[in-house]
């Protein structure tokens, strides 16, 4: 009986094994459209759209997003001509990066991590500046004043991924380029974009699927050994 | 003249592909600012003397009102009224210490200049970078009026007027006007105009950047224009003096000096000037009036104007002091300008140190206490609350300090150390502390020293090029 149950037990394991096996070789084999987020429901905003136009996008882009298919909401918007073409993308650092101030004081505040001081001192100098002017206070004043083309990021050729391209190839571009997502494109045609996250999630599932098919295989060789 | 039009152009091209990251063209800070004509009309000379090795290589260059001593190759190259001066080059046979290393020297030290473009610039020291201890390089770099290249090789590099770059190699970079540099080693950065950057890493990091408005009073350049501002008119109306000196074949010394002190026979020295044992007065040195005591030292492109120096008083490369009265160990920094007038005189108390590239600047009598150390632009007393310290308080400095337009970060002890070690040396290598028989330095070596004199082609193909030579033992 003992071993007659050990073969059904082993039988049973040998399904599982070959289910968790095919996701692992699933996730192997995955290619850039199967990750990608279709730009039809990725936030855009046309070109002369102001910087708080572009935010209240991302915000209902994010509230409208769809948590079940991944937990990693959207971080930035893309920038459209009037030809409906990608031209730009404004990320969550995009959006930061303008509302600073930005005048021959603070320039020289940054300026001086050029010369080798520690982020420390350079800290020092920006509270002395912030008590002057701080930046939250005439954020809103900005955001309505700036248009998104003139802080959004053009992207690099290194941030174009054919839709076709295997995960593995576009991994290797995310960390080369230090990318937070690439622009996926079908010939001419820019059809969605490839995101870190969505990257990391696929490849976090492939780590976790790995290591409950490494344990089944050891537990099903030892119960064979005991058979 | 179409031969050194080409040199020009050549060297041009040369420096802007170096600089393309950069994106800075010198063409409009360079082309005509000079006129080519002027380059035929100068000779260079060089000196020969039993203390410095003789061995000079001048190849497709012109080296208009030129001066070298030691051991110099110069090639492709425009050098124009600028002083290479090797006199503290190092020797085959030394060694040389580098953090953990004692490297040794296999043949003296070579000032290289190729493919470069020098205007009264000074070349001086030793090559500090230990990977290229033999070779102390200029290579692909235009220099403006008034620069110092001091213990710096440097490749690809474009430096403003009154720029001093010290003890630092540097490769592909922009050094603005009336900056100075002192980094150990610098690359691809383009440093704006009055910046003064000393960086030992580890240790200290000192930073001080003038106000641009205030600065281009002072000295400014745009591209297709000569420099302007008060720095460098204050020169430009003393050219004169330094073109009868150097018309002259034979001048007779303008007065007797102590046997163990120098007078360059290219100073200029002017009446009522007094010169007392162990003094150093270098070429291109203009002294007016000027009571230089025991081992003070005035260095090229230095201007002692109705002033009294103590003693042990280092002036160092292109220092200007007008109307000041300075105590004993009063160090003054390269390219600094120290002006008071008649009626408002300057005043520094012993053991003091000014910073390089400092302008103290007065209106009415200023006196700064001895044991001081100043930076940056004063104008009046108040501007010392933030551009002075008494050198106790700056030593006891363990983090940082934020003063003015002035950043220190590190240990203040070892920044003043570092200082005031240096001065030591400098005074020492220039024979300050000679006793009559140990201890010389330049002061003493440099009184036995013949100039011989070299021309340019005077017509033809080769107009404004000097022939190619190699002078040896």
């Amino acid at each position: 009986m003992a071993a007659h149950g050990n073969a059904g037990s082993s039988g049973q394991l040998n399904e599982i094994q070959f289910s968790i096996s095919k996701q692992v070789l699933i996730v192997n084999n995955f290619i850039v459209k199967d990750l990608m987020v279709p730009l039809a429901e990725y936030a855009t905003v046309q070109e002369g759209s102001t910087l708080f136009e572009a935010v209240l996008t991302l915000e209902k882009a994010q509230e409208e997003f769809d948590n079940e298919h991944t937990p990693y909401h959207h971080r930035a918007v893309l920038i459209l001509n009037r030809d409906k073409k990608v031209i730009g993308k404004l990320s969550q650092l995009g959006v930061l990066r303008a509302i600073l101030h930005d005048n021959e004081r603070t320039q020289q505040i940054e300026d001086i991590s050029r010369f080798g001081f520690s982020t420390r001192l350079i800290n020092s100098l920006r509270e002395k500046y912030r008590q002057e002017e701080a930046i939250l206070d005439d954020v809103y004043k900005k955001a309505v004043r700036i248009k998104v083309e003139d802080c959004m990021q053009t992207p690099s050729e290194g941030e174009y991924v054919d839709e076709m391209t295997s995960l593995d190839t576009a991994i290797y571009q995310l960390v080369i380029g230090k990318h937070l997502s690439l622009i996926v494109t079908r010939g001419d045609k820019i059809v969605g974009l490839l995101r870190m996250s969505d990257v990391f999630a696929a490849v976090f599932h492939t780590m976790k699927s790995s290591e409950l098919s490494e344990k089944i295989r050891s537990e099903y060789a030892g119960a064979e050994k005991a058979s | 003249m179409q031969a050194l039009k080409k040199l020009l152009d050549r060297i041009i091209q040369r420096v802007n592909i170096n600089l393309r990251e950069l994106g800075f063209d010198v063409s409009p800070y360079v082309n005509e600012i000079i006129p080519l004509k002027q380059m035929v009309k100068f000779y260079a000379f060089y000196g020969i003397t039993p203390h410095h090795p003789l061995n000079f290589q001048f190849t497709h260059s012109n080296l208009a009102g030129s001066y070298f001593l030691g051991k110099c190759r110069v090639t492709n190259s425009l050098l124009y009224k600028s002083d290479v001066r090797g006199d503290e080059l190092k020797k085959k046979g030394a060694v040389f210490h580098y953090q953990q290393f004692e490297i040794p020297i296999t043949r003296d030290e070579q000032i290289d200049i190729e493919d470069s473009f020098l205007i009264k610039t000074l070349v001086h020291n030793y090559s500090h970078d230990p990977e290229t201890l033999e070779k102390f390089f200029i290579k692909d770099t235009i220099s403006m009026h008034y620069a110092n290249i001091h213990g710096s090789p440097s490749d690809g590099c474009f430096l403003g007027p009154f720029s001093t770059v010290d003890l630092t190699t540097m490769h592909d970079c922009v050094v603005g006007t009336f900056s100075y540099i002192q980094a150990g080693e610098i690359s691809h950065i383009k440093i704006d105009p009055g910046t003064v950057w000393i960086r030992s890493p580890e240790k200290f990091n000192f930073l001080y950047r003038y106000e641009s408005n205030l600065l281009n009073n002072y000295i400014n350049l745009t591209s297709g224009n000569w420099p302007k501002g008060l720095l460098f008119d204050f020169v430009e109306d003393r050219k004169k003096d330094f073109e009868r000196i150097f018309a002259l074949v034979n001048i007779d010394p303008p007065r007797s000096v102590p046997g163990s002190a120098s007078l360059d026979r290219y100073a200029v020295i002017k009446p009522h000037t007094n010169i007392s044992e162990n003094v150093l007065v270098a070429q291109r040195a203009y002294l007016e009036n000027a009571w230089l005591g025991k081992g003070a030292n005035a260095q090229e492109n230095c201007y002692i104007i109705n002033s009294r120096l103590e003693g042990y008083n280092v002036t160092a490369h292109g220092g200007k002091i007008i109307e000041a009265d300075l105590g004993k160990k009063v160090f003054v920094g390269f390219n600094s300008f120290l002006r008071g007038s008649p009626d408002a005189r300057l005043t520094i108390g012993k053991e003091s140190i000014v910073m390089p590239h400092t302008i103290i600047d007065i209106r009415d009598p200023l006196t700064i206490p001895p044991g001081h150390i100043i930076w940056g632009l004063v104008t009046n007393k108040k501007d010392m609350e933030t551009n002075s310290m008494p050198i106790s308080e700056f030593s006891k400095i363990e983090t940082r300090l934020s003063m003015g337009n002035m950043i220190f970060e590190g240990s203040g002890a070892s920044f003043i150390s570092a200082l005031q070690h240096r001065i030591e040396h400098i005074l020492e290598a220039n024979g300050a502390f000679f006793d009559g028989a140990e201890n010389k330095g330049h002061a003493q070596k440099n009184q036995s020293i013949s100039f011989n004199t070299i021309q340019p082609y005077p017509m033809g193909e080769l107009k404004g090029l000097y022939p190619s030579i190699i002078i040896q033992p």
